[in-house]
């Protein structure tokens, strides 16, 4: 399985992934720039905020109220396809998902 | 020392102090540390890697620079700058005692390096996430909703109270040890085996305090070591269970010496800085009523009331200095530190940095980058119990202010305390009346 990151750089980093695995484990097991996941998944910290690209976001949907809470800690670049990668697993319908690291500040 | 705490403005923007010279400042000094801000503001502008000679530690205290310490576990050890710290000056006697008297003496595992740390770390994390606090709190709702009541009754007629021992200790101590199964608990003996432990940290502990601490903190390990084995033998759905039969990624178990380390740190770091938090919240409330009147505006707006939170704990942070040791020579903020420079990393500085927040000692729970506040640290050693302790404040807040009213300090705030200590800034009692609201 593959997942796609785009640093705020503009590099792209396609990665090979296995099933369960969460999009902030796999960004931090490969050094995807920006993405931090201080809390280790917890959705407590909001250091792994991105965009999902356009043809997925249906498949991920929006994000539950927890998340949602959490988000608003990144509330000044928040945008309609804001998620927490922590809480985006990979399965058979995420396949090849293509994701923006959102800016931060630390 | 004097520094007055009112009344000043610069641009528009309150400001709580006069100039201070670094030359004759330090932070052993209480009444310095009773009243930190224009000491930070200070370091920040003169010298913001600043080394303190009374205290022999660097101080970290801009806001970039603690980041930047944060990210980078490697260099800036937790383990070495903890040791460094730990029983300063008493560590090989304090720890005999432990050996002697209190079940062995246990070092913090959480407070180790990478990638040891990694292992403990995950395991932590699974029972503090922000989805399993959701469905704790209304439970605890109705706990600190208690406490509330309880409160409000004492205080009827005018009764001054108690918001620090006759509330938010007792409050966060019940909170933690119904999540750890502790059923059966002395709320007073917590708060003094608790007292105890954070004094290790605290840099201000001489001999006779030290050896007084090392007895409580046996009984505290006597205490633990019994609970764990009763759960060993009758596993509950509680934390101390989960901790003695917990799995790490590895598929290994946590030995008993992480174990019992562990479950103290649950204990202490659950209630005290959750304790202080919440003191602050009252002390705040007693004395800006237009901060009380933005709480009351918000009670039914959970977006609101979460940025309430967040900008309670970056104006006043319970956690103030924690230690890091540098393992080679590194520059930091354009200062030269040397191998084994012992650092100081000032959070509550950084919270206070206004090339970062704007008119940072104003309240102000719309600004732009609320959420930046380091009060919960950065970085791999983030602060693990982050959504519980949110929650906690958020209830209280919440609670308080839709059934308490006349909120107010019944001394005057020059005469109010805090504990000795660098670690966290902690009011030791907090005085005050309030009434029923009708």
């Amino acid at each position: 399985m593959k997942v796609t990151f785009v640093q705020l750089d503009g590099v792209e980093k396609t990665i090979e992934a296995v099933e369960g695995e969460t999009l902030m484990e796999i960004a931090r097991d490969n050094g995807v720039d920006g993405i931090l996941g201080d809390c280790g998944g917890s959705c407590s910290c909001a250091t792994c905020h991105v965009y999902v690209d356009e043809p997925w976001q249906a498949t991920v949907g929006k994000p539950d109220d927890v998340e949602e809470m959490a988000l608003e800690m990144v509330y000044d670049v928040m945008q309609e396809n804001s998620r927490l990668c922590c809480q985006i697993q990979l399965n058979a319908e995420t396949d090849g998902i293509r994701v923006k690291v959102a800016p931060g500040e630390y | 020392m004097q520094i007055s705490e009112t009344g000043q403005t610069q641009g528009g923007c309150p400001i709580d102090h006069n100039a201070i010279s670094l030359a004759d400042a330090t932070m052993a000094d209480p009444v310095l540390r009773a009243h930190p801000n224009a000491y930070y503001e200070a370091l920040r502008r003169e010298d913001p890697v600043h080394f303190d000679d009374k205290l022999n530690m660097w101080l970290v205290s801009r806001y970039e620079d603690v980041v930047t310490v944060l990210r980078d576990p490697i260099t800036f050890s937790d383990k070495l700058g903890y040791e460094a710290m730990y029983a300063s000056g008493y560590f090989e006697e304090f720890k005999q005692i432990l050996d002697r008297d209190g079940g062995g003496f246990f070092p913090d595992v959480i407070k180790d390096d990478p990638p040891a740390h990694t292992r403990v770390r995950r395991l932590l994390e699974k029972a503090f996430t922000a989805h399993r606090v959701a469905t704790l709190e209304p439970a605890i709702t109705e706990t600190i909703v208690g406490f509330i009541e309880k409160l409000a009754d004492r205080a009827q007629d005018g009764t001054v109270v108690d918001g620090v021992n006759d509330f938010a200790v007792p409050l966060t101590i019940s909170v933690i040890c119904e999540q750890l199964g502790i059923g059966q608990f002395n709320a007073e003996k917590i708060q003094r085996w608790s007292g105890a432990v954070t004094a290790q940290i605290s840099k201000m502990q001489d001999r006779e305090a030290m050896i007084e601490n090392a007895k409580l903190i046996c009984e505290l390990q006597h205490f633990i070591i019994q609970e764990m084995k009763d759960r060993e033998a009758n596993p509950r759905e509680d934390m101390i269970s989960d901790l003695v039969h917990a799995k790490t990624d590895d598929g290994g178990t946590l030995t008993f010496a992480e174990a019992v380390s562990l479950v103290r740190a649950m204990i202490i770091a659950g209630n005290d800085t959750t304790a202080t938090a919440i003191g602050n919240l009252l002390f705040v409330l007693a004395t800006q009523p237009e901060v009380a009147e933005t709480l009351r505006a918000s009670v039914d707006d959970e977006r609101a009331l979460n940025r309430f939170v967040e900008e309670l704990l970056r104006l006043e942070p319970p956690v103030r200095g924690l230690a890091k040791m540098t393992i080679e020579e590194v520059e930091l903020g354009g200062t030269k530190l040397p191998k084994h420079a012992h650092v100081l990393v000032l959070y509550a500085s950084g919270n206070d940095d206004e090339t970062k927040f704007e008119c940072p000692r104003h309240f102000d729970h719309t600004r732009r980058n609320i959420a930046q506040h380091v009060a919960f640290g950065v970085g791999v050693h983030r602060c693990v119990g982050a959504s519980l302790a949110r929650m906690e404040i958020k209830v209280a807040a919440c609670e308080i202010i839709k059934r308490w009213d006349n909120i107010k300090l019944a001394i005057p705030v020059e005469e109010l305390t805090y504990l000795p200590t660098v670690a966290t800034r902690s009011l030791e009692r907090l005085p005050m009346t309030l009434s029923r609201r009708a």
